[in-house]
């Protein structure tokens, strides 16, 4: 009986070990900063990834990230992809914007928070890089209420507005709300830490306490897609050997 | 860690904008005595300095804004808004202010009703700060 136990404790012991060695699973807390002109964010994440392939080499994950955005007089546009692009289906990607339709918000102090779940896509180049990019998909902003200056040609409007509270990816200019996405890479420094580094495409949104627009219909909704320079650090939390 | 420092000076020395309104004189050729005065007040700095004179007229049909005397601290994208209620709450833009000292003049877009319109604002634009102020009656 002794024996018998003793060979199920090894057995368990070897499975435990080879289920942690062949583990198809990873688990990262990240932060990063994205740096513009005028503007930058902090970003906090959490990310499950599944690792796929017979070499573990593709990663594909969903995760929870938090963006605190902040800016200075940073200029927003007419969001909505009816009033942007004259339609609102799947292939308002390949339109023109209608320029005469798109009238602008410069916001004084931009500072929008959005917590969104995203999705990840990474594929490993060597035991040290990895490249992936990653999107927010579905998730709520918050933030105080800043003055902004509507500005449609020679005319304008003083007036305040907030960030929009619903945040969804769809298609292009059909998007709505506040979404961070990168496109990096992924230096692992040791079993644990990592150093990541790319650019950030983030959308922040405005709502106006008025429709302010009134041209070719009323819209409050304004955007504002800022290019950034991404730097961040990675932590796995469930570190193991490929 | 240089290379991280080159790239954040690069990102921070990206931040520069150069929107300044000229400090050269100006002196417009308008002559009031050939319009009819429709509106006057005195500009006011608002935290900044400004001062002058700013009258509307009417010059045959064509509104038109005149800055004279002028004098104010030089700001970045500095305009001249045209208001119906102190706060802009709506305004017109009737253009870059040409320079931070002189006589200038700005034609108004649109020849909107003045009588609905009592306040002349120098306004920078890109940082949303008003400059100087004019009730006009």
């Amino acid at each position: 009986m002794k024996k018998v136990i003793i060979g199920f404790l090894a057995s368990v012991s070897a499975l435990a070990s080879n289920s942690q060695q062949v583990s198809n699973t990873d688990d990262y807390a990240e932060a990063a900063i994205g740096i513009g002109s005028y503007q930058g964010n902090l970003s906090l994440s959490y990310l499950h990834q599944w690792k796929l392939g017979a070499r573990h080499k593709l990663g594909v994950g969903m995760g929870g990230r938090f963006t605190s955005y902040f800016g200075q007089n940073q200029y927003y546009t007419t969001a909505p992809a009816k009033l942007t692009s004259g339609s609102t289906g799947p292939l308002v990607i390949f339109k023109e914007d209608v320029v005469a339709n798109i009238d602008t918000l410069l916001v004084q102090s931009p500072q929008v928070n959005a917590l969104n779940a995203f999705i990840n896509i990474d594929y490993t180049l060597s035991q040290k890089f990895t490249i992936g990019f990653n999107i927010d998909a579905i998730g709520f902003s918050f933030g105080g209420s800043k003055q902004a200056n509507y500005i449609n040609g020679s005319a304008g409007k003083i007036t305040e507005g907030s960030p929009t509270g619903f945040n969804i990816l769809l298609v292009s200019d059909n998007d709505r709300g506040s979404l961070n996405s990168e496109l990096y890479v992924r230096y692992s420094l040791n079993e644990k830490w990592g150093l990541k580094a790319g650019g950030q495409f983030l959308f922040t949104e405005y709502t106006t306490t008025t429709k302010v627009q009134t041209f070719p219909e009323e819209n409050d909704r304004f955007r504002n897609k800022s290019l950034l320079f991404c730097l961040g650090i990675s932590y796995k939390l469930n570190p193991h050997q490929p | 860690m240089k290379t991280l420092s080159v790239l954040l000076l690069s990102a921070l020395l990206a931040c520069t904008k150069d929107n300044v309104t000229p400090t050269a004189p100006v002196s417009d050729v308008f002559d009031p005595t050939k319009a009819t005065l429709l509106k006057q007040g005195t500009l006011m700095g608002i935290g900044h300095t400004a001062s002058g004179q700013v009258s509307i007229y009417d010059d045959k049909g064509t509104k038109v804004i005149l800055l004279d005397p002028y004098s104010s601290q030089s700001g970045p994208d500095l305009k001249v808004y045209l208001s119906k209620d102190i706060n802009a709450s709506e305004y017109i833009n009737v253009g870059k202010l040409k320079s931070i000292t002189g006589k200038q003049s700005y034609m108004v877009p649109g020849n909107p009703d003045i009588s609905q319109y009592n306040y002349v604002h120098i306004w920078c634009e890109q940082f949303t700060v008003v400059f100087g102020r004019a009730e006009v009656k």
